[in-house]
């Protein structure tokens, strides 16, 4: 015999404004990762701190370029949240120089591959990257 | 100071319907059981927890009570799927800092309270939410998928490689009446199963179960006026990793795991560790976990892991059997308990009571290795006679 809980629900408000820049970037078809002015360590995803030295002097520098795929994942059971989505989609991870960067693929890719990252927004309204072939 | 295991338990793993105090109960009464003593015995308790999914947001009190430990704790622990481990350190270090004398570390996860997509939602924000889940939609799958992704390109491991691991494992949870599933499963059907994250497929990844998993630890003074047995703690190694996937220096293998090992085997006198154990509870949430556990642990090359279970040096008879109760894959893998239910497998083998699942006992020493996440978390243990 089981009991239904009653419903909770959880819709958090992110703080994002020491990493806004990335997240006005996206919109504008850039894509940021932050370098310590301090100890030159580079961070993608951007942070406003640097975990190496503690320095919190970070400048923007645009990723951008050819990336190479260093591994993938084609999604096919979708988790909560992701419902929209009516194809498997892929997951993939690209190195720019310095910068590894996470997207979605528009098109089949393999690890390898170079590709370009672009940045566009879901039918959820998110903005992200997405990686097509070089 | 050394520490010894005078009792363990594990319940049944699977889709249970039973409460988390309830589930926590039935693996606290076996080691209690096990070691001969009751619960006014044990100065301290430590719950180890995941509970993400469950709908009791701070069980460790509710899990106290129920198991009559009010007073004595709880130390609450959460290493996402090594907490078991963690929780295990932790009782393990209460005894050594001189405040317990016999301490409990209980490991338990009910993960069958929500749905399937809940549940991949919960384990995919084990990353790094903002960066991670909330724009791409990862998945605990398909963090591992991108592993074998990169395995698979590098080193040409196969799909069928992987399924080896699947169907080694059932095989030995066949013999297992605790696995979520006890039952074989041919190379074929692996292989032929639906894909869950490419390139892994459905017989690749562990089932969502419930369970739980304890042990009961004590200095060697209190062994020694109880008149007891021990298994020892020879070895402890843990370590850690980036939570962004971004931020890895690479995706063939768990640096965790590696730097985990090292300090464990530095610390028991371990050099080759391919000739040093009789068994080893290896993390298999995915098959290719295992593979590249074998690997990172120095079993063999890296490169070489699929090749290590296509020639049946992982099976029984092999050069060191691995998860011989069926591992994470059919054994199953509640998270917090998965930890603790290695201890289990461990000490059995090390006490010659695993029956039919027996190994030959040479060394007389048994390696666990638990996984958070993908890496996120590592710990190693070395166990003794």
């Amino acid at each position: 015999m089981f009991i239904e809980g009653r419903e909770l629900t959880f819709k958090h408000n992110i703080p994002v404004t020491s990493v806004e820049k990335y997240w006005k970037g996206l919109e504008e078809g850039k894509i940021y990762g932050t370098t310590c002015k301090n100890c030159g360590a580079k961070f993608s995803p951007p942070q406003a701190d640097c975990s190496v030295c503690y320095s919190s002097d970070m400048e923007w520098v645009e990723i951008g370029g050819e990336g190479e795929v260093e591994c993938l994942t084609e999604q096919h059971s979708f988790p909560a949240g992701f419902e929209f989505l009516k194809e498997p989609y892929t997951i993939a991870v690209a190195r720019f120089g310095d910068f590894r960067v996470i997207g979605w693929a528009r098109e089949k890719i393999s690890v390898g591959d170079k590709v370009v990252a672009e940045t566009d927004k879901d039918e959820t309204g998110v903005w992200k990257v997405y990686f097509k072939k070089a | 100071m050394r520490v010894g295991i005078i009792g363990v338990g594990c319940s049944k793993f699977g889709v249970r319907e039973k409460t988390i105090q309830e589930l926590a109960f039935e693996a606290v009464k076996e080691s209690l059981d096990d070691a001969g003593i009751t619960r006014e015995d044990i100065d301290i308790s430590v719950v180890g927890t995941s509970n993400t999914r469950g709908y009791e947001l701070m069980p460790a009190v509710p899990i106290n009570e129920y198991c009559g430990f009010a007073g004595k704790g709880p130390i609450r622990v959460e290493a996402a799927c090594a907490t078991g481990s963690a929780a295990f350190f932790t009782a393990y270090s209460s005894i050594v800092s001189g405040m317990a004398d016999i301490a409990i570390a209980i490991g338990v996860e009910k993960m069958t309270e929500v749905n399937t997509p809940t549940s991949l939602a919960v384990g995919g924000r084990s990353g790094s939410y903002l960066w991670e889940f909330h724009q791409y939609g990862t998945t605990f799958p398909g963090y591992y998928a991108m592993h074998a992704s990169a395995h698979m390109a590098k080193y040409g491991t196969t799909p069928e490689q992987l399924a080896m691991v699947a169907v080694k494992n059932h095989r030995n949870a066949a013999k297992n009446p605790k696995a979520h599933f006890p039952k074989e499963i041919t190379l074929e059907k692996a292989v032929s199963s639906r894909y869950v994250a490419y390139p892994l497929k459905l017989f690749d990844c562990c089932p969502i179960s419930d369970g739980a998993g304890a042990a009961i630890l004590a200095s060697e003074e209190k062994i020694k006026e109880l008149g007891k047995e021990a298994i020892w703690i020879e070895g402890i190694g843990y370590s850690s990793d980036t939570a962004n996937v971004a931020k890895r220096s690479g995706y063939t293998g768990l640096k965790a795991t590696v730097d985990a090992s090292k300090m464990a085997y530095k610390m028991a006198g371990i050099e080759n560790p391919l000739k040093s154990f009789d068994v080893a509870c290896l993390h298999d949430c995915f098959t290719i976990a295992e593979i590249m556990a074998y690997e990172d642990l120095g079993f063999c090359k890296k490169g070489e892991g699929g090749k290590f279970v296509e020639e049946g040096r992982s099976d029984f008879g092999g050069d060191i059997p691995v998860n011989t109760f069926g591992g994470l894959k059919a054994k199953g893998h509640p998270l917090g308990a998965t930890g603790l239910a290695m201890i289990y497998e461990a000490v059995k083998q090390l006490r010659e009571e695993a029956g039919d699942l027996q190994v030959e006992l040479k060394n007389y020493k048994a390696l666990t290795h638990n996984i958070g996440g993908t890496g996120h978390f590592g710990w190693v243990f070395i166990l003794g006679v």
